[in-house]
């Protein structure tokens, strides 16, 4: 079970002044159950390769297969096939547009043609997923709701379709460093229970390193890395930064003070692994 | 600059409860600091930045901008003049095709004489670093140079004050750090008052002046390094101190001597490393 992109280029505007290669020669494919984080300069291409993703954008050239399936095609099966993937936008708050949080997130699964009970149970569920208690929440006005609140109803109209695959374009954009915790151990609960696959894009490079298990690097329309974060930004720090990006702030802290003389062992990938490190060096007695 | 006193800002929500967005806020903004508001969603840090220059107005309380009350309508042109607003996403506040253009969109609205534009807005270019790309289409630029030139829109008006709500949300890292060096800059050289919100603790180092709001209200503030370096209380807001301030804190509860105020890596590394 996966999604295909195989040799996809893309061009905006094509045949005007204005054309524009935002693809090209992309190969890549996403398997169920991994979480995959797409990192890229604004402009390298990222959101466009993502909107490939469920074939929402059809490739100039190449192939999308979901599942096996063609999913730039015109038949049942290749409409199936996309709906398989679900989309998450940057501020997908500005898309609610219901009276209440309910009717926000019933909207998919009713036009799917399910029927109004099983609408219920997919909006409780998907409800339940995003922390949001269905009681409370389920006739309140999505407008009224907090930034963060308001992105989980959005994230629940997305879930409550079951996708197999989820694409969340930075779902941490503009909130509060707990709120942005919260989000992704939603994700991360989601995946646990659901084995979905998870597509991240994000401009966080800590993020990028502390959820995902593999990582693509996009730059000018190209795949430029594609493997596990932990090797990529270890391996190629100069060469991220050559392109607009960076290292995660832990590997820039942890770098720093073994410039400065301090002998810091083992892979330091988090703050904990960096603390402990430290007092290992130290000599200070780690405690938890 | 701005001086507000215990301002407070009710609306009724769709069933006739009243929410308090913000009760009882004091804070003088003085000429040319640069002050970081910083407080979890929903704390009411983006509605006190629209008190700033009038696009709210006190429902208690009062804001006073350069010596005008935002409650007096007839100052309200001039309010928004010595105060300028730029928000998270670039592309809903570009409106021309051509960098230029955008930039001398708001002279041409306020009136200003044909000639004085074209200096104006070269300026307001030049002060951002993005000269070079007068005559190119804002679409095609990246995310920090398109804030950038929304940040040259508000230059070429001639502000006193520049509040930036969230400039950096949605910007990759190099778009940031273009950000936050360009706002240190006309601070530092063109002695514009800055109040930046944001939600990047490290951008916040960079403030002269650290303010925390939660539930509406001013919860502490001070320098930065007063601010972050109080990492629990910082935490149970919803927010969170710099890196090196959370490492520094948790190597104190394994018995490491480091001094109270760490808050930068080049600070954690001095300490460490001596």
């Amino acid at each position: 079970m996966s999604i295909e992109l195989s040799k996809v280029t893309f061009t905006y505007s094509q045949g005007t002044p204005f054309e524009r290669r935002a693809l090209e020669n992309i190969s890549v494919s996403i398997e169920k159950g991994e979480i995959v984080a797409i990192i890229g300069h604004t402009g390298s291409g990222k959101s466009t390769l993502v909107q490939h993703l469920n074939a929402l954008l059809r490739p100039e050239q190449g192939t999308i297969m979901i599942d096996g399936v063609n999913a730039a095609a015109k038949s049942k099966e290749a409409k199936a096939a996309r709906h398989k993937v679900g989309m998450v936008f940057q501020y997908p708050e500005h898309q609610l547009f219901a009276e209440t949080v309910e009717e926000d997130i019933a909207f998919a699964p009713r036009n799917k043609g399910f029927a109004p009970d099983e609408v219920k149970k997919l909006v409780q569920e998907a409800m339940r997923f995003v922390g949001l208690d269905y009681e409370t929440y389920a006739k309140r006005s999505p407008f009224q709701l907090s930034g963060g609140q308001m992105r989980r109803v959005a994230v629940a109209g997305v879930v409550a379709l079951n996708p197999d695959y989820l694409v969340l374009d930075e779902p941490s954009a503009g909130l509060d460093p707990i709120s942005r915790k919260r989000v992704f151990q939603e994700i991360l609960d989601l995946h646990k229970k659901r084995k979905l696959a998870i597509v991240l894009v994000t401009h966080s490079m800590d993020e990028a390193v502390q959820y995902a298990d593999r990582l693509l690097v996009i730059n000018k329309g190209k795949l430029m890395y594609d493997g596990a974060p932990s090797e990529i930004f270890k391996n190629h720090s100069q060469e991220l930064r050559a392109v607009g990006m960076d290292t995660p702030h832990i590997y820039q802290l942890a770098e720093k003070l073994k410039a400065q003389g301090l002998q810091l062992k083992g892979e330091i990938m988090n703050e904990r692994a960096l603390v402990k490190a430290i007092c290992e060096a130290k000599g200070w007695k780690y405690a938890k | 600059m701005i001086t507000i006193e215990n301002l407070k800002h009710y609306y009724k929500d769709i069933d006739g409860n009243e929410v308090r967005a913000l009760d009882g806020v004091s804070l003088d903004i003085e000429a040319g600091e640069f002050v970081a508001i910083i407080g979890a969603n929903g704390s009411g840090k983006s509605t006190l930045a629209r008190h700033l220059n009038g696009l709210l107005v006190p429902t208690e309380g009062r804001v006073v901008v350069d010596g005008m009350d935002t409650l007096d309508e007839a100052k309200t042109w001039d309010i928004r003049q010595a105060v300028g607003m730029v928000f998270q996403n670039p592309d809903n506040q570009i409106v021309a095709a051509i960098v230029e253009e955008d930039v001398a969109f708001g002279l041409e609205n306020i009136g200003v004489p044909g000639p004085e534009i074209r200096p104006r807005v070269e300026k307001a270019l030049a002060a951002v670093g993005m000269s070079e790309y007068a005559k190119h289409a804002p679409h095609l630029l990246s995310g920090g140079q398109k804030q950038r030139v929304a940040i040259a829109g508000i230059l070429g008006l001639e502000p006193k004050c520049i509040v930036l709500d969230e400039p950096t949300a949605m910007l990759d890292p190099q778009g940031r750090q273009e950000i936050v060096s360009t706002v240190k800059k006309l601070n530092q050289e063109k002695k514009i008052t800055i109040v930046y919100i944001t939600h990047y603790m490290e951008e916040a180092l960079e403030a002269s002046r650290v303010v925390v709001m939660a539930q509406g209200k001013m919860q502490f503030m001070g320098t930065p390094k007063e601010v972050f370096s109080r990492v629990e209380e910082l935490e149970a807001l919803g927010l969170e101190a710099p890196l090196a301030a959370k490492v520094a804190s948790e190597l104190r509860k394994c018995g490491a001597k480091l001094p109270k105020d760490i808050i930068t890596e080049e600070e954690l590394a001095q300490a460490l490393c001596q």
